[in-house]
């Protein structure tokens, strides 16, 4: 297992137990009111699930089990060893952003939703660039290796 | 695949079709009102799906596919069974809890069912910490 699927399913783990216990708190708290603000924590819940969880999840297991490049540069021989996989350094910015923007939300939506500051809106408007330029950059990075396998096979 | 994987990828798939079903009958009920059940049952559905279909299917899969633990520190190369049983109970308990106190919480807003509901989230977090706890020496680099 690659380094970077490695950080991506440890980080995926991560936000699963964040993601769950949230949900516990929340619904504890239509049992036992813990407070009015606790509602508004709702958001960060869905999306440590689906985002930080799933999705980052999928991307991790993607970047180690996808069929390698198959194709070569003008000149080069075919790629080896991790460069197969694409661009790692590519990969690492989609980590970073995907991150960058599920903390983002998960900080700024509550916040925003409580306070109504007009700062905190710009926060997660940037959460949701930064989350869409996460999935362009994995997708661009990606496409090449969703093949057959074998070289010379597309 | 190792039988307690094979056990946790069918009861994804069960969720699946009980999910599904449920979204078809939550569907039909927003036509023809069919149960007041169902139109308090959207949310429950919805975890139906993202907790007992999609989460507990990778969680199956990782546990069948992540590298397994190296031989001679481990007997058990997946990790300790009694954690991966108790992973299995909580995440389907939890589940199948909620599945039956939510929507009579909504109905009613009882405070006993509250409870259950409740209970329902702590399991299903007692089970999102265990499999952490049974998945992450297995992140690892393969031998």
């Amino acid at each position: 297992m690659p380094t970077a699927t490695r950080m991506c399913v440890k980080a995926s783990i991560l936000y699963l137990i964040l993601g769950a216990v949230l949900g516990a708190v929340l619904l504890i708290n239509g049992w036992l009111p813990l407070g009015p603000a606790i509602t508004y924590v709702k958001p960060a819940h869905v999306h440590f699930l689906v985002i930080g969880w799933l999705t980052q999840l999928i991307l991790g297991v993607a970047w180690w089990l996808f069929p390698p490049m198959a194709f070569r540069l003008r000149g080069q021989d075919y790629p080896h060893g991790q460069a197969q996989r694409g661009s790692e350094p590519l990969f690492w910015v989609t980590f970073a952003l995907l991150n960058a923007g599920v903390l983002l939300y998960a900080l700024g939506e509550p916040l925003y939703a409580w306070t109504g500051a007009g700062p905190l809106g710009g926060l997660v408007a940037l959460s949701g660039l930064c989350l869409f330029a996460a999935a362009l950059s994995f997708v661009v990075n990606l496409w090449g290796r969703v093949r057959r396998l074998g070289r010379g096979k597309t | 695949m190792p039988p307690l994987a094979r056990l946790y990828v069918r009861t994804a798939f069960v969720y699946l079709i009980g999910g599904f079903l449920l979204l078809a009958l939550i569907a039909l009920d927003d036509w023809l009102r069919i149960s007041r059940w169902l139109g308090v049952a959207t949310i429950t559905q919805l975890h139906l799906l993202m907790v007992g279909w999609i989460t507990q299917l990778a969680i199956g899969v990782a546990y069948w596919m992540f590298p397994r633990l190296l031989k001679k520190n481990n007997p058990n190369p997946h990790g300790s069974d009694a954690l991966a049983w108790a992973v299995y109970i909580c995440l389907n308990a939890g589940l199948v809890l909620r599945l039956a106190a939510e929507p009579f919480f909504r109905m009613t807003g009882q405070s006993w069912l509250a409870a259950l509901v409740a209970l329902s989230g702590v399991l299903q977090a007692a089970a999102a910490v265990g499999f952490g706890l049974l998945i992450w020496a297995r992140i690892r680099p393969q031998e």
